[in-house]
Parts: C-alpha cells; structure tokens; sequence
C-alpha cells in the first residue's frame, strides 16, 4: 500500500518536469521562447557533431548551430514553419549552412573578395538530407548483424537513443529504468561494437 | 610545448560526444582540438562514427527490439507456435476484423497471448514489450480492438479498459507469455 503510494508519487512529480517533444514542437511553433530554449537544449549537441562529422572546428561547429537555430526561430516567426520536425529540420538547416559556408570560403580564396550571399528565406527540406547516406549497402548489413549479438536490453537502449528524437540520455534512462550512467555505458559498449563491424567491412 | 592540455583520446572523446564531461573538461577538450591537427581529426572521425550509428539505427527495422512469438499479419507462418496460432486465427474470424487484412505491422510488435485458451478465446491479450515502447504499441493494439496487458503494473491498467471492456479484475492474471 505505502509503496504503491510513493510510486504515485513519484510518478506525478516527474512527468510535469519533462514534457514531450510534441508539446514543446507545438508551442514552439506559437513562438514561445521557452518552448525553443528548450528544443534547442535538448538537440544542440546532435547538430553539432554532425557538423564535426563534416570537418568543421568546434568553434565553427557552435558557431554554425547557433546559426541554425537562429535561422530556424526567424523563419518561425516569418511563419514559414509549418510544423517543426527535430533535430531532422535542424540537421538539415545546419548542414545547408555549412555548405554554404564552404562556398564561401572557396570563393574568398579564389578572388579575396567575400562575397554575401543571398539570403534564402525558404525552410530547407528535410527530406533532402536525409536522402544521403553515409554508409554502403554492406556496412549497415554488417552493423545490423553486429546489433543482432547484442542483448536485447542494449540494443533497445542503443535504438531509444538514437531513433532521430533526439531522445536525451535521462530521458532514456528514464524509460528503461536504469541510471544515465548505465545508458551511457551501454551506448559506449554498442559503439565499439559497430565501430568494429564497421571498420571491418572497410578493410575488406 | 605542443600544447599545455592532454590529447584526445578515443573514450574521452566519445565521452564528449555523448555529452558525459563536465563543463570544464568539455571546453578544455574543445579548446585543444583547436590548436591540435590530430585530435582535430580524431574528434572528426568519432562525431562522423557518431552519425553513422544514427544512421544504423534509422536503418534497424524495430521487430528486432523484442521477442515476438506471433505475427499477426500472416498467421499462416506461425504454425509452429500453439497459442500463437489460437491469437492469430482469432483475429482472423473476428467479426468486423479488417485488421486481420493490414498488411501494417506494427513497429514495436507486441508480445500476443492467448487467455484461456481451453476456453473459447474471449480476448487477446497484449504485452507491450517495455515502458519505451508502449506508447505505440497501446496506439496500434487498440486500433486492432486489443487489449493491452501493462508490463510497468496493474496501477496503469484502467486507462486501456475503454477499448476491451474487460474489468480490471479480468486483467490481474498474467497472459502465459510472460
């Protein structure tokens, strides 16, 4: 009974504290600044590395991110925004300015000139990006059989966080029931196993 | 003097990815890849490994998170598995059944008992497999007129009970699979 009694407890305490990602999506969208402070906390760290996965140098990396979200909170109140899908328009948003920022230092290096470019105002398709792909055909065979020898409960921890959500670890952990730690652990143990299966298939 | 912080290495850096360093040690890691061409590098190569697990992710169809016993879409590949075949022919006669039909599985399948089996199968019971999963699966199971067996306890259970009619009393028994 007393057990039963604290578990509500618990229960009722928590979930206020974390709302989901659909209403924070939603108010976001009404132009709530708390709601995008707190969307921009919780993806901020995806949008970075996948900027220095393409080379850039962390300053640059945070430069660029907060570029992003800059962007994507202007074009919120242009009321281009129709719906805000995370981190995927995010992703996609900052790897469009990290394309361009490229061009432009191509071109500052030809002429000396840096030249502006226009300003596209136009929400950047998300789909685009996600098109591309990273990995071969054999490589995501591979990683996929190297998923198949983890334990269940691994995998499943590995999947919730990185489904594209952009689920943060507590919240994983949350789910699980296990500590952030132990998430973290856990996705660290699933990495070095991919990463094996992945290099493999490039030595081949 | 290359330079007065430490160097990369592989675990501090995936650690850093994954957002476990404190503050500090973040900055300092970053302040250093700034000035050092290799852990540039190696910083590099970790963030793109980190993007490609996404990718794997993205690529693993969900049936493989958990065990799953039956297939409810295509009941004649489960004749093997008794109670899964009792579930599965049960929702093929059910009356208005055009579940039966979908060729939709759902992305977190559920674990399907049978209760009572001896008896006239009344309803099928559905385990959602985890807390993580659940929210889809409760989406999918009722949109099939299931009902849905709670694995976090009974204290959640009645919010289920609008799509089967079944009383909480009926629900206390656990369904075989578990």
């Amino acid at each position: 009974m007393t057990t039963l009694q604290s578990r509500q407890d618990i229960d009722s305490a928590v979930r206020p504290a974390a709302p989901d990602e659909e209403s924070l999506s939603r108010r976001a969208l009404t132009g709530e600044r708390a709601a995008w402070d707190a969307l921009i906390a919780r993806h901020q760290r995806r949008v970075v590395v996948s900027l220095l996965a393409k080379g850039l140098r962390v300053d640059r990396a945070q430069e660029l991110a907060q570029e992003t979200w800059a962007r994507l909170i202007q074009q919120q109140q242009r009321g281009l925004l129709p719906e805000l899908r995370l981190p995927a328009l995010a992703l996609a948003q900052a790897a469009f300015l990290a394309s361009d920022d490229a061009r432009r230092t191509r071109r500052e290096s030809v002429d000396g000139t840096v030249e502006e470019l226009p300003e596209r105002h136009q929400p950047v398709d998300p789909a685009q990006s996600a098109e591309k792909r990273l990995l071969s055909e054999e490589q995501l065979t591979r990683a996929r059989d190297a998923l198949e020898q983890v334990s269940p409960g691994a995998r499943n921890v590995f999947l919730l966080a990185c489904d594209g959500q952009g689920l943060p670890h507590a919240e994983v952990a949350s789910r699980v029931g296990l500590s952030v730690q132990r998430v973290r652990q856990i996705l660290c143990e699933v990495r070095k196993k991919l990463r094996t299966a992945l290099e493999e298939e490039n030595h081949v | 003097m290359s330079s007065p912080t430490p160097h990369l290495t592989r675990d501090r850096t995936e650690q850093y990815l994954l957002g476990a360093l404190p503050p500090e040690a973040e900055a300092e890691l970053e302040a250093h890849t700034l000035t050092c061409e290799p852990c540039a590098r190696l910083l590099q190569e970790e963030a793109l490994l980190e993007e490609q697990l996404y990718e794997v992710a993205a690529a693993t169809p969900r049936d493989a998170v958990v065990v799953r016993p039956a297939r409810w879409h295509r009941p004649a590949a489960v004749a093997a598995a008794l109670v899964a075949v009792a579930a599965s022919v049960f929702l093929m006669l059910r009356p208005g059944g055009e579940t039966a039909s979908t060729p939709v599985t759902p992305v977190e399948a559920p674990v399907v008992a049978a209760r009572d089996v001896e008896d006239a199968p009344r309803d099928i019971v559905v385990a959602c497999p985890d807390l993580g999963t659940q929210e889809h699966c409760l989406k999918s199971a009722s949109a099939r007129g299931l009902l849905v067996y709670h694995p976090g306890g009974q204290g959640e259970v009645p919010r289920y009970d609008a799509s089967s009619g079944l009383t909480q009393v009926a629900l206390s028994s656990r369904p075989a699979a578990l």
